[in-house]
């Protein structure tokens, strides 16, 4: 099979894992080739719209395993195809080169044994990092079940792990991945967080010790393939954040690739609005300081789809607002919607030589579409329609699509 | 007066200083690109390092280094009247202080700061979006940035791939970056002398080896392969790449 054949395979069977990001670590050349910006830089578009930052590519996709929702499972007929480390190797550094992308994604398939897939991953990052000295950005996958020495060996030469906790309860795991286990693939969470955490003191006192997963870890949950509600979900993410120190769970709508029983037909279209408004609220609770709790609660333990949920949130709390943009806290503007940390704190550094009136907000990059209805500047309340949240919820839903009515 | 110069950055800042120590400047416009007019008197100001130099520190110390950037990458950019708006912005500068740019929506500051924008915000994005083709001996990468974003790129690349020789076109503005590639061990040199922006005006595409089409259709095949087809977005497609870029990007 010829190399173009293999990255057709490998790509595609690729496709269903979110993360992208190349950013997180920052790193010089050393000689050899590449480095890595801690800004992340995207290469290009795919016609999805997601950006192609990593060359995200499996090693295998000959599974062992046969999770319901994967399109590489065991029972599914089709193409299997196995890079060798070599092969992989260079065929980054030749993609690197010439600037197409930033690093390697390297995830793959479980073939035979976890260990003996894990090796193999390490195969290749040792040939990148040693032999052609590259210093750009890898994301390697953690097979669930690898012994505790492999993750650690890779640890030295990625820049993130990420294990795939797949699922946002036990439950739904078990029915959907029978073969992985849920207190496996912590326990691996909880290692990496451990030695981050360890080689961070370490790098502290001695400034040439060992970098060890220096742009953190990260997870995926597949959303809308089980009936997990958001509230669930934004739960376990929150626990995922403060727990195991994690940088980003990512979420990816469930795209039906099996005929299954236990998940939704294959005529049905992924939940792209729900994955939306949930990204969305994971942005609330890492940059806004918001708590999972705030965003849903046990009465409405799903999303709004019609408003984002920053406005539904200020919608359900009407006393907190308005807000004085001249005297609010940082902490408080950002409770605002249509106010950003940046914008926020463009306020709060002009505020020091200038008081900011409502003109002027729009250039502070605020939205002022949204942020009208909540704040005053200097004392007056810059919108037409008062502080009311039925009718704020009237102007904010979009409206529904006008089409031409019939003649006949 | 209209002060005009030779577009260069020595001259801009040496118009500057004119209108400190000898004239107040009305304007200040390239010389090429002038249209006199019968209410301002006009004059070419001949570039003088040594004044320009006492502006360039004069910002630096009085206002700071971040306004000094923020004063290139507008002369940079490619606006019309971008020399009377870092007028404006020095002006200020020299009464507030380095407090100018916490004023962020002054009259004066917000179109300086939103041209800065735009000028970092399109070299970030060629840092992605450019393409390099083995040509055999050495590299070669074709643009067409709105804004002279060359001078930004040359650290970047030169850090990136110091082994290699190679070349980053600029065709809209017929200039390149050459990049000679020796070993960092053998050259003790500082990284910025690693690297020169020179007149270009050669076409190299044409020439390319059979070789490199065969590498630009394994990504090419890969572009298309990890795109899911249930998520097609066109539209959050073509704002992430805008379509002035396309033409030189190998997967479109």
């Amino acid at each position: 099979m010829d190399i173009l054949t293999k990255l057709g395979i490998l790509a595609n069977a690729a496709k269903y894992d979110v993360s992208c990001s190349s950013s997180g670590v920052s790193r010089k050349n050393r000689g050899g080739i590449g480095n890595s910006k801690s800004f992340g830089i995207c290469h290009t578009w795919t016609s999805d719209g997601r950006c192609i930052s990593l060359l995200k590519i499996l090693l295998s996709n000959d599974c062992i395993y046969d999770c319901r929702y994967c399109v590489n499972r065991r029972s599914n007929d089709m193409p299997r195809a196995s890079f060798t480390p070599r092969e992989l190797a260079d065929l980054t550094i030749q993609f690197y080169r010439r600037n197409y992308i930033e690093g390697l994604f390297l995830s793959t398939a479980v073939e035979r044994s976890p260990d003996y897939t894990m090796e193999k991953l390490i195969k290749v990052l040792q040939l990148l990092r040693g032999e052609y000295a590259f210093n750009g950005y890898i994301h390697v996958k953690v097979i669930p079940g690898a012994d505790p020495c492999l993750i650690y060996q890779a640890g030295l030469l990625a820049d993130r792990m990420s294990v795939n906790i797949e699922q946002p309860t036990e439950e739904s795991l078990r029915l959907l991945a029978p073969q992985k286990s849920l207190p496996k693939m912590l326990a691996s969470m909880q290692q990496l967080k451990d030695e981050i955490q360890a080689h961070k003191e370490e790098r502290r006192r001695f400034r040439h010790a060992p970098r060890f997963v220096p742009a953190g870890q990260s997870t995926q949950m597949i959303i809308g393939a089980t009936a997990d509600n958001d509230l669930t979900i934004l739960r376990t993410t929150q626990t995922l954040y403060q727990n195991y120190r994690l940088k980003r769970v990512y979420f990816s709508a469930y795209v039906p690739v099996n005929q299954d029983s236990h998940l939704p037909a294959l005529t049905s279209s992924p939940p792209l609005l729900r994955e939306h408004r949930l990204y969305q609220s994971d942005w609330l609770m890492r940059f806004y300081h918001f708590r999972a709790e705030e965003i849903v609660d046990p009465q409405h333990p799903n999303l709004e789809t019609d408003i984002d949920p920053k406005m539904a949130w200020a919608l359900r709390h009407p006393e907190f607002f308005p807000l004085e943009v001249n005297r609010a806290s940082y902490e408080e503007l950002l409770r605002v919607p249509g106010i950003g940390p940046k914008s926020a704190r463009r306020i709060i550094s002009q505020r020091r030589v200038a008081a900011v009136s409502a003109d002027q907000l729009q250039k502070l990059g605020v939205v002022f579409k949204r942020a009208q209805y909540f704040v005053t500047c200097k004392g007056v309340y810059p919108a037409k329609q008062s502080l009311d949240p039925a009718a704020i919820r009237r102007i904010m839903v979009p409206k529904p699509p006008v089409t031409q009515l019939s003649l006949f | 007066m209209d002060y005009l110069y030779d577009g260069s950055f020595d001259g801009l800042l040496t118009c500057i200083y004119h209108h400190y120590y000898r004239e107040a400047a009305t304007g200040i416009y390239p010389v090429d690109c002038y249209q006199p007019n019968l209410l301002s008197p006009s004059m070419v100001v001949e570039t003088e390092p040594a004044l320009a130099d006492r502006v360039y520190r004069a910002i630096e110390e009085k206002i700071s280094s971040r306004a000094l950037e923020t004063v290139y990458h507008v002369y940079i950019s490619s606006a019309p009247e971008k020399e009377n708006l870092i007028l404006g912005y020095i002006r200020l500068g020299f009464q507030m202080g380095s407090r100018v740019d916490l004023y962020h929506s002054h009259p004066a500051v917000y179109p300086v700061h939103r041209l800065e924008r735009k000028v970092t915000g399109e070299a970030h994005r060629l840092l992605g979006l450019l393409r390099f083709s083995d040509m055999g001996r050495f590299l070669y990468a074709v643009m067409a940035p709105d804004h002279h974003v060359l001078p930004l790129l040359g650290d970047h690349f030169a850090d990136r791939l110091p082994g290699e020789r190679w070349i980053i076109h600029d065709k809209r503005r017929n200039l390149a970056i050459i990049h000679d590639g020796h070993n960092r061990s053998s050259c003790r040199s500082p990284v910025r002398s690693r690297w020169y922006i020179t007149d270009f005006s050669y076409r190299l595409e044409e020439k390319m080896p059979e070789n490199e089409r065969q590498w630009q259709r394994l990504w090419q095949t890969y572009f298309e392969k990890v795109s899911i087809e249930s998520r097609y977005n066109p539209r959050l497609q073509s704002r992430c790449v805008p379509h002035r870029y396309r033409r030189y990007l190998v997967e479109f």
